[in-house]
């Protein structure tokens, strides 16, 4: 994908994970993989190789970008472009649209999560 | 050292260890904060190693070969590496084709021989003492004398048949299942505008006849016909196309392999 277009389609669990986990601020691996697994942040257990796999392939598409290194140099951190905000908004715009279809269907409860 | 945090030290060993089945531009970049991230997951105490253990277990493997496949994608599926394997497949099977076709076709026209001979020295004694004289003289030249001890199905032997104008045999030398059989009317139709004719002739399903029919003129016209069983050129074409079929094969794998090797040598060294 050419850097600086929005993926037309779905992101991959792994990706949304990331983004949603970059979206409160810069954070290394570790965070993002504790993040993911958590239910709010998407339920993805993420290991380290997919992880980094992951986010060497978000660098190269712009979504994401290295913000620096801890002092040790062990841990690097990473945060969101403004590319990456735009393609999370779309992601969950595009989420948000088939929750509310669920809803309309009767499939999910309305006026939140049962 | 506790007992738990040296299995900790073992487990990151072995995953430092494991960090080199990865291909060496990833784990140039990642290694350190990959094994910094493995660590954080051991001291995290909320997650317990009946989890940790299989999931990094199961993102080793699946990591693994994701990382290998994009360093391939990467390696060969550049437009000129890719432009050159083709191009080089294009001429490969192009010289394997012109290797069946050409020695074969050399050995379909050298199948003619000797009835190119035979037929226009006999179509040129019959036309000379006349068609009908000549066999009522009884001075058939001497090819023509042996009539039907030529097996047309089994032997590889040259024969003649001489046939009057309306395709009625007159003389033959050889048979096929105790007779002689006559080619289609529209070959006789053709070498009387054309004088002659060359053509691969199958008189039953499984024989085939490299023949060769040349016209008689003059006052008592007909044809004369000499031919072959193709059994033995068909075995050699077949052999041809056999060694051309391995040729190409044999082009085609170093060209496969020359890829290969170019394309991972020269593939891009970034992660």
């Amino acid at each position: 994908m050419a850097i600086g277009t929005a993926p037309a389609a779905p992101l991959s669990p792994a990706v949304f994970a990331i983004l949603l986990s970059l979206a409160e601020g810069e954070k290394h691996g570790y965070q993002m993989m504790k993040d993911a697994r958590a239910p709010e942040g998407g339920g993805v257990r993420l290991g380290p190789g997919t992880l980094y796999g992951s986010l060497e392939r978000m660098m190269r598409d712009g979504f994401v970008e290295e913000s620096g290194l801890s002092d040790d140099e062990r841990r690097r951190y990473y945060r969101l472009t403004g590319l990456g905000q735009s393609v999370l908004a779309v992601e969950l715009e595009r989420l948000d649209a088939a929750v509310a279809s669920a809803r309309s269907l009767g499939l999910l409860p309305h006026g939140g999560r049962s | 050292m506790s007992e738990s945090r040296f299995h900790d030290s073992r487990l990151e060993r072995l995953y430092a260890a494991a960090m080199h089945l990865y291909p060496a531009p990833f784990r140039e970049a990642y290694a350190p904060a990959m094994r910094q991230a493995f660590r954080d997951a051991l001291q995290d105490r909320t997650l317990s190693r009946r989890t940790l253990i299989p999931l990094v277990l199961r993102d080793l493997v699946i990591s693994l070969l994701k990382e290998h496949l994009a360093m391939a994608r990467e390696a060969f599926s550049r437009p000129a590496l890719m432009y050159n394997a083709l191009v080089l497949c294009a001429l490969a099977t192009g010289l394997a084709l012109a290797l069946n076709v050409i020695p074969s076709q050399v050995l379909r026209l050298g199948a003619n021989d000797p009835q190119i001979a035979m037929a226009s020295d006999l179509a040129a004694a019959l036309e000379q003492g006349g068609l009908n004289e000549t066999l009522q003289a009884g001075t058939l030249p001497a090819l023509v004398s042996e009539s039907g001890k030529i097996d047309m199905a089994h032997s590889l032997s040259p024969f003649v048949i001489v046939y009057d104008d309306q395709g009625h045999t007159i003389a033959s030398q050889a048979q096929l299942d105790g007779a002689t059989p006559v080619p289609p009317a529209g070959i006789f139709n053709y070498v009387r505008n054309h004088k002659e004719d060359r053509i691969s002739w199958q008189p039953r399903r499984d024989v085939r006849i490299a023949a060769v029919i040349e016209r008689v003129d003059g006052p008592q016209p007909g044809f004369v016909l000499a031919g072959r069983n193709m059994r033995e050129v068909e075995s050699r074409e077949a052999l041809v196309g056999q060694l051309a079929g391995l040729t190409w094969i044999g082009m085609i794998g170093v060209i496969l392999v020359g890829t290969l090797v170019f394309g991972w040598s020269t593939r891009p060294k970034t992660a």
